[in-house]
């Protein structure tokens, strides 16, 4: 069998083909597919984006400062509104009158004591009007 | 290299950038296609393959630093993409790549873009029994006469080493043709 030498054949070539134009045609579809040459478009807000950023942190701030400052005074605020107190006292409390007087001071108790002036008749109707009558001479 | 440098400004800048690059495709698209051809083997698949290759090349123009020469920055992308494929398509067709290019060569003889005789055949089936390298080494010095310089400067290897590739190459080539 005869000996294949590359160096000592002629040049073999590869035999692949293209279709006629093929590269014509490539470069002509490929150009078309690139886009245009535009002007770069750049939206207002890449434009100024830094000024939106800070104008929207200005705003952010304005808005929370006076929401944190009511929150500090209502959190350093302990006096409780009286007629809350009043309401609670009356009606959510189990203490009873006695144990109240007992927490107060004489000086309070006085000024508590208020003198009420009622007609005879007033006194007439009260009486008549409540049955429970005892109850009330024991209060 | 004065010149590559200011024709890669072309390609840079935005307003020179297509004009330039219809240069660069019209310069490249023929040794690109034969290129690829020698790896993929078939003309449609070159084809597909020669679009991405370019896409690519577009997409990354503004990613070139210059570092390579653009023709061998293009060639790697180029033997990338090819590569890519074939294995992507072997690995479709769940077989191996060499399966798949030892049944594109049995289909060449009725393929129109190819007329390639007996000898031509039998030197692809020769080719695809080296290793990747030696083949895309041999396919690159042989038929595309490219210079050992320039195939060092695409693949990344040394002459020296390229050297030794392609006589490795071209021995077990011969041995395969004398024996079929």
């Amino acid at each position: 069998m005869k000996e294949f030498k590359l160096e000592n054949e002629p040049k073999i070539e590869s035999g692949f083909k293209t279709p006629e134009h093929y590269f014509e045609n490539f470069s002509k579809n490929f150009m078309q597919q690139l886009p245009e040459e535009e002007p770069k478009v750049i939206s207002l807000f890449q434009k100024n984006k830094k000024i939106v950023m800070m104008v929207a942190a200005v705003l952010t701030i304005s808005i929370l400062i006076p929401v944190v400052y009511n929150n500090s005074i209502n959190a350093n605020n302990n006096e409780i509104d009286a007629t809350a107190l009043e309401n609670y006292l009356s009606y959510q409390s189990n203490i009873n009158q006695y144990e109240l007087i007992n927490g107060l001071e004489a000086d309070e108790i006085d000024n508590i004591k208020t003198t009420v002036v009622l007609e005879n008749a007033t006194i007439e109707d009260i009486l008549a009007t409540n049955g429970n009558l005892e109850l009330l001479m024991l209060e | 290299m004065q010149e590559e440098e200011e024709f890669i400004q072309q390609l840079l800048n935005p307003t020179t950038q297509n004009e330039a690059f219809q240069k660069l495709l019209l310069t490249y698209q023929k040794p690109l296609y034969n290129h690829i051809r020698n790896i993929i083997l078939n003309h449609d698949d070159t084809d597909d393959v020669l679009q991405n290759t370019f896409i690519k090349v577009y997409q990354n123009l503004s990613k070139f630093k210059g570092e390579s020469k653009l023709f061998s920055w293009m060639y790697r992308i180029a033997t990338n993409e090819a590569l890519t494929f074939l294995n992507q398509k072997a690995k479709r067709g769940g077989i191996s790549s060499e399966t798949l290019q030892n049944k594109t060569i049995d289909n060449l003889t009725s393929d129109s873009h190819f007329d390639g005789d007996e000898l031509q055949i039998k030197l692809q089936k020769a080719i695809i029994t080296l290793p990747e390298k030696q083949q895309l080494v041999f396919k690159m010095k042989y038929f595309e006469e490219l210079k050992y310089e320039q195939i060092s400067e695409i693949l990344g290897t040394s002459v020296g080493a390229l050297k030794a590739s392609y006589h490795h190459a071209v021995k077990k080539i011969e041995a395969f043709v004398t024996s079929n």
